[in-house]
């Protein structure tokens, strides 16, 4: 008896344990809604860190609107990109996405669309009127392709260049910065004559060395021909501005233009290094100003636009402009609130941008004072710039994109022919 | 008290919510990669029901898949050798000496319980090219050509220097657990050997080693398997690159689902290496006598 007792007792003890630890998870309302029906809290999906640029503009929007509306918020951040990824795809198949979620504009931002959780940004700009004032290269850039709306909102306006150190430059003999993609690279090799690193990249962000193949076919073609490519319509090898630019990589790395050890230095450790003192030419940015404007203040560095592919047409905007990762905002929970927070954000977006984050505004305003001056020097660049920068990232699907970036790093290394790099790389799509 | 847990059903009792969570979350994530295996699916959208075209694509088609094989089974071959071979010197070593035993002890112990991307950061500052790490800087003072010298970029050796950190944080693991072995072996044995003339060597050879053989075995077991579904370091260090240079499957398998959006094609790769690591682990089990002490 005193057995089955105890027995009793253990399944008793086992059952409720899985209990309680089952019914100890509260479950969490996906739409911020109370019971009621009305919203009692606003939610984000981001991707970054807090001290990423995303976080702080929206942490202090939704910071101060829901103060102002006795609301709730709550941000959910993942930092790694390939999570984020999997994390909004598991929002996406269950249709719990939050209010507002970071979206690159491409196969995710199409997903979102098909299961109607996307509001027409576009629409609700021209509603509150700040359309016309958003950078024209900017709205390219998140138009989506298909349809030809604005479905993202973005998240800054970012623009890129190089940066180059004056003293260099100087030493080297180096009198004006290069316009053409061959200038360039005889200033890389006057710069290595005398030593110095011509080049700093962060050959492991698979990013960093696919603007190199990318600056050509987007000066030519703009978002022409890696649109053709990933339709089998246009390769590589027929790409006269391709071609060109698989060569150009190649021949940076091979010839040592790039820092030692380049495939495995992420693009942090390049702004280190590059930022301290190492290298003579770093592929840099809006992003990067506040790193910048010390040495910029004492006249060490200067910055020129992506040049010119020389034999060839190239389009006049020559500064690379994006609009960083991008924001939807869900059609299913777009409600009142929502869309007195969306008027809100368009009226302060500018103010967060520029006080917390440290970004441009995405709309033409004019730049408040006390910014470092690199902000004002490099905004005549873009202020009035139409086409946006062909991000491959977003362009390429992901099985492409993942297979170029291996190829890529073997062609910087020297480990295959720019041939095979070619031949490799027009395999990946079909015909 | 003791009665009831010689009972089958107490015994039960307890094994039972341990196998039941084993088989929720390992045995039904296999089944589920089996199911996916047979579709072509992005990760959203529909599933496009496509048989077994996945596994002929990977067996037919994918270099890549292939290559990888090989890199796991280098992989595998370095860590075995490092982690078991190299942990059980260090255990003889360890055993031979009493002073500052345990502070060696400690000091190889510690990057076990270091994590595996602060290790693998540590690393990547160590081998650093530009600037200059330790290593480099190191070997520079023998040859001025060691200072540029490449080691996570560099493709011919970037699978050793993965297995090799690998190796490096689970070294201390095994040699704790040949030491207690090796003091766990009766005194009256390594006497024996002594009075019948056996040098250390011939000791450690013949008397202490063959004594502890279940546990090497054991050892073997943990660091073949753990080495065939080792992820983090090729992924941390190398990204399985530069290119493809040390890709293994689990990377591969990692790139194919969430890199390549490709999540049919990925669980097949997962389902093969469930295959592979089973496939290995029996064979080895049979090699050794079905782990049956003698």
């Amino acid at each position: 008896m005193k057995r089955k007792i105890l027995a009793f007792v253990l399944i008793l003890t086992l059952v409720t344990s899985l209990l309680l630890v089952g019914c100890g998870q509260k479950k969490e309302e996906g739409s911020g809604s109370g019971s009621t029906g009305e919203r009692t809290k606003i939610t984000a999906l981001l991707k970054g860190t807090e001290s990423t640029e995303q976080y702080l503009v929206f942490n202090y929007l939704l910071k101060n609107f829901c103060d102002e509306k006795g609301l709730d918020y709550e941000i959910e951040l993942v930092n790694d990109m390939q999570d984020y990824f999997t994390k909004l795809q598991m929002y996406i198949n269950s249709n719990t996405l939050p209010d507002i979620y970071g979206c690159p504009n491409g196969t995710l931002s199409q997903a979102c669309l098909d299961i109607d959780a996307l509001v027409d940004v576009g629409a609700e700009l021209e509603r509150n009127g700040y359309a016309e004032k958003m950078n024209g290269a900017v709205k390219d850039f998140l138009t989506d392709v298909n349809d030809g709306n604005l479905y993202l909102f973005p998240q800054g306006l970012y623009c890129e260049y190089f940066m180059y150190r004056t003293d260099i430059f100087e030493e080297a003999g180096i009198k004006d910065t290069p316009t053409t993609w061959e200038e360039f690279q005889e200033a890389c090799q006057k710069i290595a004559d005398i030593g110095e690193i011509p080049v700093v990249v962060g050959g492991s962000d698979a990013w960093q060395l696919m603007r190199y193949l990318s600056f050509s076919p987007w000066r030519v073609t703009g978002a022409e021909f890696i649109q053709d490519y990933q339709a089998g319509t246009d390769s590589f090898a027929e790409n006269e501005s391709a071609k060109y630019s698989v060569n150009l990589l190649a021949d940076l790395g091979t010839k040592g233009y790039f820092e030692p050890g380049f495939a495995s230095v992420d693009y942090t450790s390049a702004c280190n290094l590059f930022y301290g003192g190492t290298g003579a030419i770093f592929y840099s940015g809006s992003g990067n100003i506040d790193l910048a404007d010390e040495m910029y203040k004492e006249g060490k560095l200067g910055f020129f636009p992506v040049p010119d592919t020389e034999g060839m047409e190239n389009m006049d905007t020559n500064v690379p402009i994006h609009a960083g990762f991008a924001e939807g905002f869900n059609k299913g929970t777009y409600d009142e609130t929502m869309q007195e927070f969306f008027d809100y954000m368009c009226e302060n977006f500018s103010d967060a941008c520029y006080t917390q984050a440290k970004i441009f505004s995405p709309f033409n305003e004019e730049l408040p004072d006390g910014l470092p001056q690199l902000y004002y020097d490099t905004q005549p660049m873009f202020a009035d710039a139409k086409t946006a920068w062909t991000s491959w990232d977003d362009k390429l699907n992901s099985d492409t994109l993942t297979k170029i970036v291996d190829a890529q790093q073997n062609l910087a290394q020297g480990n295959i022919t720019p041939e095979k790099f070619i031949e490799n790389c027009d395999a990946l799509v079909e015909k | 008290m003791q009665k009831a847990f010689g009972k089958k059903s107490v015994i039960f009792v307890f094994l039972f919510p341990a196998l039941l969570i084993y088989t929720a979350l390992v045995i039904v994530s296999i089944i589920w990669a089996g199911y996916y295996s047979f579709f072509d699916w992005s990760g959203v959208g529909d599933k496009i029901f496509v048989g077994l075209s996945n596994y002929i694509e990977l067996f037919t088609n994918d270099d890549v898949f292939r290559a990888s094989v090989g890199h796991t089974v280098i992989y595998t071959i370095i860590n075995v050798a490092i982690q078991v071979f190299g942990g059980l010197l260090f255990a003889i070593l360890l055993s031979r000496i009493t002073k500052g035993r345990v502070v060696l002890q400690t000091l190889y112990y510690i990057p076990v319980v270091i994590s595996s991307v602060a290790i693998c950061q540590i690393f990547t500052k160590l081998f650093s090219v530009t600037p200059t790490g330790i290593v480099n800087q190191v070997l520079s003072f023998f040859s001025s050509s060691f200072k540029t010298m490449e080691w996570i970029s560099n493709p011919s050796i970037s699978l050793y220097v993965a297995a090799f950190v690998e190796a490096y944080k689970y070294l201390g693991l095994y040699m704790v657990i040949f030491y207690a072995a090796l003091i766990g072996v009766p005194n009256e044995l390594s006497e024996a050997a002594k009075i019948d003339g056996a040098t250390v060597a011939q000791e450690y050879l013949h008397v202490r080693i063959p004594y502890i053989k279940p546990v090497i075995i054991a050892n073997c077991l943990l660091v073949l398997n753990g080495s065939l579904r080792s992820f983090e370091f090729s992924y941390l260090l190398t990204h399985g690159g530069p290119g493809n240079s040390s890709e293994l499957m689990t990377t591969y398998m990692y790139k194919q689902a969430f890199t390549s959006m490709k999540y049919g094609y990925g669980s097949a790769v997962a389902i093969m290496i469930v295959i592979i690591c089973l496939v290995v682990g029996v064979l080895f089990r049979k090699m050794t006598g079905e782990g049956k002490e003698e």
